[in-house]
């Protein structure tokens, strides 16, 4: 009997033990922030038919790893790695390469950013949001000059030509086309905003054209002309209106 | 019971050689060394021999279980659709229950659908288990393990039965229900070999006996001239295999 | 083809009635649900999470389940003593193999339908709309399994039980990487070394070119036509594989 009693409670303290332990015991990032990534053309000589489970479980890895660092030691030196190994062995995998430009963004790699973004586009070029994310990548951490807002304005320009993408983006880059001086082709933007939006989206448009054009109706009219190519009739007849309310100009 | 002017041979063997190879130098090992030995119809024939002689081995030859090096086995039945066998210690599947394990032996013989329900009841009811029908065979003793074994055996109405130790676990009531059956058998004029040890149970059932040791048959005969020469049929065994 | 039957059916039976098989089974479905836990961690790539492990789980489990009891079957069989009851009356080599084999084929059938339509039912609650292609991958694991399941009861007829799952094993994973055993037979560096990949190739059945779990999460566009072909491949390997077992048990004494 007493055997029985003293074996309980020694597993019951056993157990204790481990449960209290591990209850207040912290999780702690590894102190490595450097993890051994396999290249990906080890994987891809694997088999195809485990390729995506492969890219999937490194991808959860990764934002482990992300999760972990960026509020630590605030280093990602696998980050690029582990990037390149998701999207080499899974290329269509979106939120891989969005997840993964924004980290590298963090991890101080704004160029294997852009590499990603640009990787991304190429095997998804139905996918609005890689040109979108490398125009913003480009314009909030680009040198500062007119070629970022070149670059970062043809990135927007290639978003707002993808079907299903949202309607701010070419007002976007009609912003950025006039501060390279593009009058025309912002214009042409403003134009492809006022189709696609709402009421208010239209406004803006509208507004946006009226700051670049010259004064006199006339003048105004002839660079407004390029516009009527790219719009129905009846949507340009409304612009018009719209920009030559009775009493204006 | 057949005219006995017109039995015929049911099992033959001629100068039966059987060799086996064994261990990792493939040795050859022959168990079989000449195996004489016929059953005529409607016999009861015990095969008698110490362990090792080579009695399974006669009989898994007899029924291609295991192929004769040399010599010839001629089954005088019409091929395996007759015969019935019962395996020493036998052991079946786990997860059917008895019922399961009759109908699926009776469907090897390819018995019709309509006999086959039939069949299966009158069987349960010759080796008494009705009651244990539809439990699993894992949960059978070895009894009833070896009940059911029978009536595997006798599910094609055999012509020929072969049973290796067929009273081994058998409480005496189940070895009295079992002698009775190959009693019936006889009487409906089938053939029955047996192996067994008990002798006793060989003098009360057999006509013939053969005794096998080391490989060949050292003695055949009728059991009533066993008991001219000695004064049981143990000491008439012991005296022939130990000469 | 009575005998067929009956054969397969009574596999059926044992096997499926088997009670480490139920436990394998459990497990595996809550590793598939192990899934849900996964997609949590995924940044909003649920559905997809659950889809590719949820395929992996009955992939692996799916293997487990068919080479250890494809192994065992003839071994069981003889071991027990089985055998004596059922050659003793008269049933062919041939019709003993194929009715394991089937009767295998049925139970593997219930265990993949079963972690498959689990599986399909997760996905649903998860995206919210029903995606039929996890169904038509879960066939596809089938149809691999199917080969596994026959060469692994062939080596069974050479060799102990535990040698023969661990070639099924082997040779499930050889057929993912069948595509780099072509490879070497186009090296042109050396004639012999191209022959003996020839040959490798041949035997290895091509698992991978029915193999459809990048297609269920986007990452390949499947061309059903030529999958198609592929499958009567692998069913017409399985027919050689088990007249090649036949052939050896055939020879076999107990």
């Amino acid at each position: 009997m007493l055997r029985r009693v003293v074996t309980v409670i020694l597993v019951l303290a056993c157990a204790g033990g481990v449960i209290a332990y591990q209850a207040t015991r912290r999780g702690k990032a590894p102190a490595n922030p450097r993890v051994f990534v396999p290249s990906p053309t080890f994987f891809l000589d694997f088999s195809p038919s485990f390729r995506t489970s492969i890219a999937d479980a490194y991808y959860l890895y990764m934002i482990q790893y992300y999760g972990e660092h960026v509020s630590g030691d605030g280093r990602l030196d696998s980050l690029p790695a582990m990037t390149r190994l998701v999207t080499t062995l899974s290329p269509h995998f979106t939120r891989a390469y969005l997840f993964s430009a924004f980290g590298l963004i963090d991890a101080g790699r704004p160029d294997v950013a852009y590499e990603i973004l640009q990787k991304g586009f190429k095997a998804n070029p139905g996918e609005w949001r890689f040109p979108a994310y490398l125009a913003f990548f480009i314009y909030t951490f680009g040198e500062k000059g007119p070629v970022k807002n070149e670059l970062a304005a043809d990135w927007y320009q290639k978003a707002a030509a993808i079907p299903g993408s949202p309607s701010y983006l070419p007002r976007l880059a009609a912003r950025l086309l006039v501060k390279t001086g593009e009058r025309e082709k912002a214009i042409l933007m403003w134009g492809q905003a006022y189709l696609a939006g709402d009421k208010y989206a239209r406004k803006k448009s509208v507004n946006g054209i009226r700051s670049v054009l010259p004064e006199g109706r006339e003048a105004s009219l002839k660079v407004l002309a390029p516009l009527s190519d790219t719009m129905p009739e009846a949507d340009f007849k409304a612009l018009l209106a719209d920009l030559f309310p009775e009493g204006k100009l | 019971m057949p005219d006995p002017k017109e039995t015929r041979i049911v099992l033959d063997l001629a100068d039966v050689h059987k060799t086996v190879h064994v261990g990792f130098r493939r040795r050859p090992l022959e168990i079989l060394r000449g195996v004489d030995l016929s059953v005529e119809e409607s016999e009861v024939f015990g095969l008698l021999g110490p362990n090792g002689a080579g009695k399974t081995t006669t009989i898994k030859v007899a029924l291609g279980l295991m192929r004769a090096t040399s010599g010839s086995v001629e089954l005088g039945v019409d091929g395996l659709g007759k015969v019935g066998y019962l395996p020493e210690n036998p052991y079946f599947y786990d997860y059917l229950s008895g019922r399961e394990f009759l109908g699926f032996c009776a469907r090897l013989f390819e018995l019709a659908p309509e006999i086959l329900s039939q069949r299966i009841d009158e069987l349960l009811r010759d080796v008494g288990l009705q009651g244990a029908a539809s439990t699993h065979l894992r949960k059978y003793s070895k009894g009833m393990l070896q009940r059911i074994g029978i009536a595997q055996a006798l599910v094609n109405d055999p012509e020929l039965l072969l049973l290796d130790e067929p009273m081994t676990g058998l409480d005496p009531i189940g070895r009295v229900e079992v002698k009775r059956i190959i009693e019936r058998l006889h009487e409906r004029g089938k053939t029955v070999l047996f192996n067994s040890h008990i002798l006793s149970d060989v003098h009360e059932l057999c006509s013939h006996i053969a005794i096998i040791c080391e490989g060949r048959v050292v003695w055949r005969g009728e059991v009533a001239e066993a008991l001219d020469e000695a004064r049981t049929l143990e000491d008439f065994f012991v005296r022939v295999v130990t000469a | 083809m009575r005998q067929l039957a009956a054969i397969a059916a009574n596999t059926f039976k044992e096997t499926i009635r088997d009670r480490v098989l139920a436990v394998i089974v459990v497990f595996a479905l809550v590793m598939i649900a192990g899934g849900l836990w996964l997609g949590a961690i995924s940044l909003g790539e649920q559905g997809r999470m659950m889809k590719d492990f949820g395929l992996v789980a009955v992939t692996g489990f799916g293997l487990i389940v068919a080479v250890f009891i494809a192994a065992s079957l003839v071994h069981k069989e003889v071991d027990k003593r089985t055998v004596f009851v059922l050659f003793s009356k008269p049933v062919s080599r041939a019709a003993f193999i194929t009715g394991k084999f089937l009767g295998l084929c049925g139970t593997m059938a219930v265990v993949l339908a079963g972690m498959g339509l689990f599986l399909f039912a997760l996905v649903w609650l998860l995206q919210g709309s029903p995606s039929f292609m996890v169904l038509a991958a879960v066939l596809m694991i089938y149809v691999q399994l199917l080969a596994i399941i026959a060469v692994t009861i062939f080596f069974s007829t050479l060799g102990s039980a535990i040698l023969a799952s661990v070639l099924g094993i082997c040779v499930f994973v050889a057929g993912q990487l069948s595509h780099n055993v072509l490879a070497l037979t186009r090296l042109g560096s050396n004639t012999v070394t191209e022959a003996l990949s020839w040959v490798i190739y041949v035997l290895i059945p091509n698992l991978t070119a029915v193999d459809v779990k990048a297609g269920v999460v986007g990452e390949q566009t499947l061309a059903w036509g030529q999958i198609s072909l592929w499958v009567v491949y692998l069913l017409a390997y399985v027919v050689v594989v088990l007249a090649l077992a036949t052939v050896i048990f055939r020879r076999k004494e107990f």
